[in-house]
């Protein structure tokens, strides 16, 4: 049987556009012999049914994240496919504690830098996007993603990378000077940023802020990987080396407008660059675009051309973008995938907690249905009450003859 | 007839213009029961409310804002919440002493508890949020900061503020047993006895950790934080060994009282969980569970 792994499609000259499934494919490459697993950019969440990737697929079964198909890799092999086997126990805590450590730091500036900061998104991811993406995927999943990468950094204050929020602050402050009437209308000079110009100040203002963040993530690794050839050990990669390669790389190799992350790694980790290069050309090689969707072909790594996705398919994402952009559809949707989720046999639920989360999902969609129940009553009483006091009739048109006639009576005690 | 005087004084010669503009007007205003009722209010106009009563108007000392009941404050009992519970265990271990006063997110300045309002100097009351209390016990009692001394501690940090707060905020918020008999009582019961603004305070509750959760991934898969957690307890047992606290210090410190934050509550019989899985992963290690008795003899 092959593994098929599906991950997010090639983008910066690395496989992958996504930080784990880079990790995840660095892991099948360092350990799965070649022919015995295929690499599908399918570049689509909707078709693992857990709505992720990296996906592992292996007949019906679907496994989805690096860890969790790191694990399926060493039942599926009967221990012979793991990379951290020889790990001693100090190694073993190191490597989950600097694995949880990488992909909660890592992810953050990764976001910050490809996601958050307008000149880079704009201008290099979402044109990445563009060229992996299906019709209408590409007008529907980099937004999305662009937001969850927000939503992530937004504890950390950091949003004057962002224009758009630059510039709904500013249009905020512009309209409290106008409404305290401290300045008067006519005065107010329109705040004339250019794009230039802000994306020029704006990393400067940051500097010490990103410094620091960037700091906490380097200054460990770079110290544990000290001299030796990998991060754990001399005696070889482990998975943590591919969580590392994975998210580092991203943060290295994407040539961007405004390259602070690479600037500030290439500066503070220089060992811990060239180890990431060294690897991550070990590993990958220079990936175009191309290689993704011709099969076979002459690059290192095992490509499939995903299939073309058929019209089904495109229809069912039309749909489903359209009924989550809609207010009540979307909360009736999210408990039904809710209830799904919690029903189903392979959710990793014990039984328990699967009936009270479905009857959770339940109740919730009866409080939905409930509250369109309400709103609809309400409007019902309001439009009957507005027919009661005559406020608009509906034989508007035939009581208007009548009307005219009795004018004359009721008109007169006016004057 | 055409004269302005004429037309106001003989209104039914010109029915048809008179009969237009009172139907649009019915149409635009409000009607008159609707008014009379808005008439009635405001019903009762109330006086002002007093100040909220200072409970500890006479003590000198420094205040710890966290979120306990009012008998647990007095006698120094560990907070319930995890966050609270690691400063309030970091300030006593390095021996600061302080009250504590139960509080919520809205009384503190920075939205998050805890936070604490020093005694000294005299006459401030600006108060130091959370982000900013190491280094006021630092100044305050001239320990060091921990984090310089060893290049694991903000590695090892990583497990507890990610995978263990996560699989934490599931236990706690999502699995409804779990909450009505835990969360509900601690968090949403004591702020009031409206059931309408509890139920509403709940799903508030439920909605942030959910939403939390999903920030780092696109649906919340219960095994894998679970599974995680597991990982991140093996990891913190191998790093502990057999000392007696975290990196080998003679004195508890900054990383034991974030590790016992966690440890004490999971274990802790009198939170009443109904569902205590992490209990399970974390029995398996004794060095842990050992590490957590230490350390509460400190209260």
């Amino acid at each position: 049987m092959v593994l098929e792994l599906h991950v997010w499609g090639p983008g910066f000259s690395l496989p992958s556009i996504d930080a784990q499934c880079l990790a995840t494919i660095a892991y099948f490459s360092l350990l799965v012999p070649k022919g015995s697993w295929t690499l599908v950019a399918s570049s689509d969440p909707t078709i693992s049914p857990t709505q992720e990737l990296p996906a592992l697929k292996n007949g019906s079964i679907w496994v989805s994240r690096f860890r969790n198909i790191a694990d399926y890799l060493r039942q599926y092999s009967n221990g012979e496919w793991d990379l951290d086997g020889d790990l001693t126990a100090l190694e073993k805590a190191d490597s989950v504690a600097f694995s949880s450590f990488v992909e909660s730091r890592a992810q953050v500036l990764i976001d910050l830098s490809l996601y958050v900061t307008s000149g880079n998104y704009y201008n290099s991811t979402s044109p990445a996007y563009g060229s992996i993406l299906q019709w209408p995927n590409q007008w529907v999943l980099p937004p999305q993603l662009h937001a969850a990468a927000k939503a992530r950094t937004e504890s950390l204050g950091l949003s004057s990378l962002d224009l758009e929020a630059v510039r709904e602050q500013q249009k905020r402050e512009h309209s409290t000077a106008v409404t305290a009437g401290r300045i008067p209308q006519n005065f107010i000079r329109r705040p004339r940023d250019t794009v230039s110009s802000l994306l020029g100040k704006t990393p400067q203002q940051h500097q010490f802020r990103l410094d620091a963040l960037t700091g906490d993530l380097f200054g460990p690794l770079e110290e544990l990987l000290g001299d030796k050839t990998h991060l754990l050990s001399e005696r070889g990669p482990s998975s943590l080396d591919c969580l590392a390669v994975g998210y580092l790389s991203l943060a290295l190799v994407p040539e961007l407008p405004h390259a602070w992350l690479r600037d500030l790694m290439l500066r503070k980790a220089p060992r811990l660059s060239q180890f990431v290069e060294r690897l991550r050309r070990e590993l990958y090689g220079t990936v175009n675009v191309s290689d993704a969707f011709a099969n076979g072909g002459n690059s290192p790594l095992p490509w499939r051309a995903p299939e073309r996705a058929r019209l089904a398919t495109i229809g069912s994402t039309l749909l489903n973008s359209l009924a989550d952009a809609t207010p009540i559809l979307k909360d009736i949707r999210m408990n039904n995938r809710l209830r799904e989720t919690a029903e189903s046999a392979d959710s990793g639920l014990s039984e328990l907690e699967s009936r009270s989360l479905s009857a959770y999902a339940q109740a919730q969609g009866r409080d939905t249905l409930l509250s369109i129940a309400t709103v609809v009553g309400g409007l019902t009483a309001l439009a009957g009450y507005m027919v009661h006091v005559g406020a608009f009739s509906p034989q508007d048109v035939g009581e208007h003859k009548h009307d005219e006639h009795e004018a004359s009576e009721t008109t007169i005690p006016e004057s | 007839m055409t004269s302005d005087h004429d037309g106001r004084g003989i209104p039914e010669q010109r029915p048809e213009s008179r009969r237009e503009p009172r139907r649009t007007w019915d149409f635009f205003s409000v009607p008159a029961p609707v008014k009379r009722v808005f008439d009635c209010f405001p019903l009762l106009t109330y006086p002002p409310n007093d100040l909220p009563q200072c409970t500890w108007p006479t003590r000198r000392g420094n205040r710890l804002f966290v979120f306990s009941d009012a008998a647990g404050a007095q006698r120094g009992r560990p907070s319930f919440n995890p966050q609270c519970l690691k400063w309030q265990a970091y300030l006593k271990f390095i021996g600061i002493e302080f009250e504590l006063v139960p509080s919520n997110n809205h009384a503190s300045p920075s939205g998050v508890l805890p936070f604490l309002l020093p005694a000294l100097p005299v006459g401030t009351s600006t108060p130091i949020p959370l982000n900013k209390m190491q280094k006021w016990a630092i100044e305050e009692v001239h320990c060091e900061e921990e984090q310089q001394l060893d290049l694991r501690f903000e590695v090892y940090l990583s497990l507890l503020d990610n995978r263990v707060r996560n699989a934490w905020l599931y236990h706690l918020y999502l699995n409804q047993e779990n909450f009505d008999a835990v969360a509900q009582r601690l968090y949403v019961d004591p702020s009031t006895n409206n059931s309408t603004v509890r139920s509403i305070l709940s799903s508030q509750l439920q909605q942030a950790a959910r939403d939390e959760l999903l920030k780092s991934s696109s649906y919340i898969d219960v095994g894998a934080l679970e599974a995680e957690a597991a990982e991140s307890f093996d990891a913190l047992s191998t790093l502990l060994g057999d000392n007696t606290h975290f990196f080998d210090r003679p004195n508890p410190g900054l990383f034991d009282a974030s590790v016992f934050a966690y440890t004490h509550l999971i274990l802790d019989q009198k939170m009443g969980w109904r569902y205590n899985r992490l209990e399970k992963l974390l029995s398996r290690h004794e060095n842990l569970i050992k590490h957590r008795e230490r350390l509460l003899k400190f209260f």
